[in-house]
C-alpha cells in the first residue's frame, strides 16, 4: 500500500502507516473491492442481483433496462374519461386510475416491497410534464412498447402538457436560448425535471385514514359555511377551490391505499401458492400485514415505517409525478419507531443489527430505482440512476446534538453495503457524538464519497431567515428550523409536516457563469457552441477599456440570464397549480388539509435558490484578466479574444501566462479579493434581487452535479487558460481541478472568505488514502472538521480514492466494481462514469498534510 | 371458451378488500431472469380470455 511521507508535528513524527494492518498486503489498485461487507447473506445477495439502472454518456449501462408503457397509458386513459371535471379532480382520478391498476412487483429476498412500472426493470414516463422527454425515448432502444401506442400518448399530451400551457408567454428568442443549455439551463416546463420533500411525518405518525377523515370533516364544514346565511360571495366561493381540493386528498388517498392493500394480497398470494421455504413464507405473510396496515394506520413499529415511507417515497416521488431526491431528516423521522423496536421491544421487536439490515435493504431498493428523466438529465448525471440525498444529524431545537442510534444504524449500513446511492448529507455540529462521528468517517475513508458534509449552524440560521419572506406569515419557527433537510445535493430545505418544498420550480435549476462570460466577451454572441446571440448586446472585448467596463458587462448579461431563468420557473410554478395539482401530497400535509389547498400551490416557507455551475471558471478568469490586461498590461483584451478565438492555438505562451494567473484556492489575497466579490456583489447580491413566487430572495447554491463535464464540453476557451470542451469546476466553489496547490488548509481559507447572499456552496476535496487510512486519519479528519465549522464554510465532500486504483479501473473495469468516487453533490460507480469525467476525478488535487496544514488544524495526537 | 377463471394464476378478490368488484381477481405470475424470481400482480376479471400463460 502507498506510504505517506511521514510529517512531523509538535516534535512527534508521524508515519501513515494503514491502522489495520492487513491492508499493507491489499494492492493499492484494488482496495475498493475488500470493504464490501453486507450485514447478512441476504443482502449480499440482494446486492449481487441489483437492477442497477445507471446511465453512462446518457445510455443505460444494463441493457435490459427499458421504459414502461403502463403509467402512461393509465394516466391518459382518466385524463380522456375525466374532462370536464376540475383539474385538481381529474388529478386524483388519473392517480388513482395508476393505483387500481397497475401491475405490482414483489421481488425474491426483498423486504420492503413496491416498484413503480410494470416490470423490474422498467420505469415510467411522465408524457403530462412534457412529451419532449417521451421523444427522445421513443427515438431510443429504451422506447415504451408498443412504441406506436407510446407516440399517441405523447401527441395526446402534447396540447395538455406543461411545456405546451407555458410557453406561449416567452418570447421564442429567449426560449431557443435556454434550449442551449450552455447559458442556462433549459425551463423547467420543458424539462420535466423536478424534486420535492414529502412530509413522510403526517403519514407515518397519523395514517392515511386519519387524512381523509380530516378532509371530509373539511369537506363538511365547507359544505356548512357555504350554507349559511345571508350569503356572502366575496367570500363563500373560496370554498369552491377549496372542497375540490379535499376531495380530490380524499380520492388520492384511498387510492393508495388501496394499491398498498394490493401489495399485501399480492404477498399472501405468492406465501400460500408459490413460496416453498417456510421461513420465507412466514415472512410473505408479515409483509402482508404490514401492507394492510400501512400506510391506512399510523406506523406501530420500525419495520411498518420503512414500508409507510417507501410507499410515499413511490408516490410522491415516481407515480403521482416525477421527482428526484430522497429527501428527509431519516434518522429523526424513524428514530421513534426505532425506539418502540429495539428498546422498548414493545412491537415488531429486533435488534441494532437487525435495523442495519433493514437500513441495508433500503438502500438496495433505491440502487434499484430508475427515473424516466430525458437524455439531457441522464447525461448530467453520469454514473448514477438519478439524484438521490438523504439527511442525518445535527441539533435539536434546543442545540443538543441529534444523533441517534438510528443515525448510527443508516451510517453502519451505507458503509457495509457499498451503493452509490442514496447519498447521505450529515449535518455536523460541534455538539456531534464521535461515535457517530467516527461512523461519519468510516464511510468517507472507505471512499463513498458521502456523507457530504452540511454546516448546521448555517443551516439553522437560513431556515429562520427564509422564514421571514413567508406570504402567509407562517414559515419556518425557531423550532422546526431545526428540522432542515437537503432538498437535493445541496440546498438546505425543511422537512417535517408541513412547510416542506413541494416542486423544484421553488428552488433548483442552473445557469454558467463561464458562458456568461464567454459571451460578455463578444457582445453576448456565442461563437463556440450555440453560434447565435445568447444575451443582450453589451459590446466586444475590445470596448472594455477598464475592468470596470467588463464587470458591468458581465453584470448585465448575468441579470437577462438569471431573471429570465427564473421567471421561467415562476411561471411553470403558475401552472402546475392549475395543472399539475398533487392530491396526495396535498394530502400528507399539514398546511393543504388546513387550507384546502394543492402542495404546488401554497408556500409556507419560501426556499428559493439557483445553481451556478462553472463559476470558479468565470472567477479565475476575471482574475486573469484583471491582473494581465487591466492592471500588468501585458496584453490587450484584442489580443486575448483572438487567443481565445484560436483555442490559444499560436498563443502557447500567453495562455502559460493566463494559467500562472492567481487561482482560487490558494489564499491568495489577490485572487480571493476579486472572487469573493465576485461571489457576493455578483452570482449571489445580482440573484438576491430577483423575487421568487413565494416572496423570498433568490440566492445561489453553487454545486455542479455532472453539469460541469457537459457544460465544460459547450464552454469555449477561458482566460483562466481552460481549452475549450475542458472541464469546468467541480462544484460551487471547488478549486478548479489541479490549481489549488497550498494544501487543504489554504483551501479552506479561500473558501471560508465568500459569506455574503450565498445560500450553498459546494466544495469537492480529495483526500490522502494513505492518511485517511492511517491511525490518525481520525483525529486529522475531526480536526478538519472542527476548523472547516469555525470558518463558517457551510459544505465539504470528499474523495479519499487513490489514483492508482482509478487508472487500475479504467484499464480493467470488471475488476473494480466496487470503486465508488464522488462526483460532484451525488457518488458514482467509477466504472459507470466516461472516461471523459473519469478523468476530471483523477485531475483533481490529491490533498496532503503538511505540519504547517496540522497545526492549522490544531490536530492533537 | 376457456376464460381467466379457469386459470390457476387468477385469484379472485375477497369481498372485503378495497378493490373488490364481481368477477374481479388478481392476475399473478412467477417469473425468473438472470437477476432472479419475481412475481407480477394485474387486476384482470374472470370473464377475460385466456392468455398465453394460461395453466389450469
Amino acid at each position: 500500500m502507498n506510504i505517506h511521507a511521514d510529517v512531523e508535528h509538535r516534535g512527534k513524527v508521524l508515519k501513515f502507516t494503514p491502522e489495520n494492518d492487513a491492508e499493507l498486503n491489499i494492492p493499492d489498485d484494488e482496495l475498493h473491492e475488500h470493504l464490501f461487507r453486507p450485514s447478512t447473506d441476504r443482502t449480499r445477495r440482494l446486492k449481487e442481483r441489483c437492477r442497477w439502472k445507471h446511465a453512462s454518456a446518457g445510455e443505460f449501462i444494463n441493457k435490459d433496462v427499458t421504459a414502461g408503457i403502463e403509467r402512461m397509458r393509465l394516466l391518459t386513459e382518466a385524463h380522456k374519461k375525466s374532462d370536464g371535471k376540475p383539474e385538481v379532480i381529474r388529478r386524483a382520478l388519473g392517480l388513482k386510475n395508476i393505483l387500481d391498476n397497475c401491475t405490482l412487483v414483489v421481488q425474491e429476498d426483498e423486504f420492503i416491497v413496491g416498484y413503480h412500472a410494470e416490470d423490474p426493470n422498467m420505469f415510467p414516463l411522465y408524457p403530462e410534464l412534457t412529451p419532449l422527454a417521451v421523444d427522445d425515448y421513443l427515438m431510443s432502444d429504451y422506447a415504451p412498447q408498443p412504441v406506436k401506442e407510446a407516440a399517441e400518448i405523447n401527441e395526446y399530451w402534447r396540447p395538455h402538457s406543461l411545456l405546451a400551457k407555458c410557453q406561449g408567454y416567452f418570447d421564442p428568442t429567449d426560449l431557443q436560448r435556454m434550449f442551449q443549455v450552455s447559458s442556462m439551463e433549459a425551463p423547467a416546463f420543458a424539462t420535466g425535471y423536478n424534486s420535492i420533500v414529502p412530509p413522510y411525518e403526517t403519514v407515518l405518525e397519523d395514517g392515511l385514514l386519519e387524512r381523509i377523515r380530516l378532509a371530509e370533516e373539511n369537506i363538511a364544514h365547507a359544505r356548512a359555511e357555504m350554507e349559511k346565511t345571508p350569503w356572502d360571495g366575496t367570500k363563500g366561493l373560496d370554498w369552491i377551490d377549496k372542497i375540490d381540493n379535499w376531495t380530490a386528498m380524499v380520492i388520492a388517498c384511498k387510492a393508495v391505499i388501496g394499491w398498498a392493500r394490493r401489495h399485501a394480497r399480492l404477498c399472501r398470494i405468492i406465501a400460500e401458492n408459490f413460496e416453498t421455504d417456510p421461513k420465507r413464507r412466514e415472512e410473505l405473510l408479515e409483509i402482508a400485514d404490514i401492507c394492510h396496515r400501512v400506510p391506512a394506520e399510523p406506523c406501530r413499529g420500525i419495520k411498518d415505517a420503512f414500508q409507510a415511507k417507501w410507499f410515499t417515497y413511490l408516490i410522491c416521488h415516481a407515480i403521482e409525478r416525477y421527482a428526484s431526491g430522497y429527501a428527509q431528516l431519516e434518522d429523526r423521522l424513524l428514530w421513534p419507531y426505532y425506539q418502540i423496536s429495539v428498546h422498548d421491544r414493545s412491537f415488531q421487536p429486533m435488534s441494532h443489527e437487525e435495523v442495519v439490515e433493514l437500513v441495508e435493504m433500503e438502500r438496495l431498493k433505491v440502487a434499484e430505482h430508475g427515473a424516466g428523466k430525458s437524455r439531457a438529465y441522464r447525461e448530467i448525471f453520469p454514473g448514477s440512476n438519478d439524484l438521490f440525498i438523504l439527511t442525518v444529524g445535527g441539533t435539536l431545537p434546543d442545540g443538543s446534538d441529534a444523533c441517534n442510534d438510528m443515525t448510527d444504524a443508516i451510517l453502519e449500513a451505507a458503509r457495509n453495503i457499498r451503493t452509490t446511492e442514496p447519498s447521505i448529507v450529515f449535518r455536523y455540529s460541534p455538539v456531534a457524538r464521535e461515535k457517530t462521528l467516527k461512523l461519519v468517517f468510516e464511510c468517507i475513508r472507505d471512499g463513498l464519497g458521502y456523507p457530504s458534509i452540511m454546516h448546521e449552524g448555517i443551516g439553522v440560521a437560513q431556515m429562520k431567515e427564509y422564514a421571514q419572506y413567508s406570504l402567509t406569515g407562517n414559515g419556518a419557527t425557531d423550532e422546526e428550523a431545526h428540522s432542515w433537510a437537503n432538498v437535493l445535493c445541496m440546498s438546505p430545505g425543511l422537512t417535517g409536516r408541513r412547510k416542506t418544498q413541494k416542486t423544484r420550480t421553488e428552488g433548483g435549476g442552473s445557469f454558467f457563469p463561464a458562458k456568461i462570460l464567454e459571451i460578455t466577451l463578444n457582445n453576448g454572441y456565442d461563437w463556440s457552441y450555440a453560434d447565435m446571440q445568447l444575451g443582450p448586446e453589451t459590446g466586444h472585448a475590445k470596448d472594455f477599456k477598464t475592468f470596470e467596463d467588463l464587470w458591468d458587462a458581465y453584470v448585465e448579461q448575468y441579470r437577462y440570464a438569471t431573471s429570465l431563468c427564473i421567471r421561467a420557473k415562476d411561471v411553470s410554478r403558475y401552472f402546475e397549480n392549475r395543472y399539475l395539482q398533487a392530491p396526495f401530497v396535498s394530502a400528507i400535509d399539514d398546511g393543504c388539509m388546513e387550507l384546502g389547498m394543492d402542495a404546488n400551490a401554497l408556500s409556507e416557507q419560501p426556499n428559493p435558490w439557483h445553481d451556478p455551475v462553472t463559476t470558479i471558471v468565470a472567477a479565475n478568469s476575471l482574475v486573469a484578466m484583471k491582473k494581465l490586461i487591466f492592471e500588468d498590461k501585458k496584453y490587450t483584451m484584442e489580443q486575448l479574444f483572438e487567443a481565445l478565438r484560436a483555442n490559444w492555438e499560436g498563443h502557447e505562451e500567453m495562455r502559460k501566462d493566463f494559467k500562472a494567473a492567481p487561482k482560487w484556492g490558494n489564499d491568495d489575497d489577490y485572487a480571493d479579493a476579486l472572487i469573493k466579490r465576485f461571489y457576493e456583489e455578483v452570482i449571489g447580491g445580482e440573484l438576491a434581487k430577483i423575487t421568487n413566487y413565494s416572496g423570498g430572495p433568490v440566492k445561489p447554491v453553487g454545486q455542479a452535479v455532472g453539469l460541469y463535464m457537459e457544460v465544460g464540453t459547450r464552454t469555449g476557451p477561458t482566460p483562466d487558460g481552460r481549452f475549450g470542451g475542458e472541464a469546468a469546476d467541480d462544484g460551487g466553489i471547488s478549486p478548479y481541478m489541479g490549481t489549488d496547490k497550498k494544501g487543504p488548509t489554504a483551501v479552506l481559507k479561500s473558501v471560508s472568505k465568500v459569506q455574503k447572499n450565498q445560500k450553498a456552496n459546494l466544495l469537492n476535496q480529495r483526500l490522502s488514502v494513505p492518511v485517511m487510512r492511517s491511525s490518525y486519519g481520525f483525529p486529522i479528519w475531526a480536526a478538519y472538521m472542527k476548523t472547516w465549522y469555525d470558518l463558517g464554510i457551510d459544505h465539504v465532500q470528499f474523495n479519499v480514492v487513490s489514483t492508482e486504483e482509478m487508472k487500475a479501473a479504467q484499464k480493467e473495469p470488471e475488476k473494480h466494481q466496487d470503486l465508488i468516487v464522488r462526483v460532484s453533490g451525488y457518488s458514482a460507480r467509477f466504472v459507470d462514469i466516461p472516461t471523459y469525467g473519469q478523468n476530471t476525478i483523477i485531475s483533481r488535487t490529491e490533498q496532503e498534510f503538511g505540519s504547517g496544514d496540522l497545526e492549522f488544524l490544531g490536530v492533537e495526537l | 371458451m376457456e376464460t381467466c377463471k379457469g386459470c390457476k394464476y387468477f385469484f379472485a378478490i375477497p369481498e372485503d378488500a378495497d378493490d373488490y368488484e364481481d368477477g374481479k381477481g388478481d392476475c399473478v405470475k412467477q417469473k425468473t431472469d438472470e437477476k432472479g424470481k419475481f412475481w407480477l400482480s394485474k387486476p384482470i376479471f374472470e370473464s377475460g380470455p385466456r392468455c398465453e400463460a394460461f395453466s389450469a
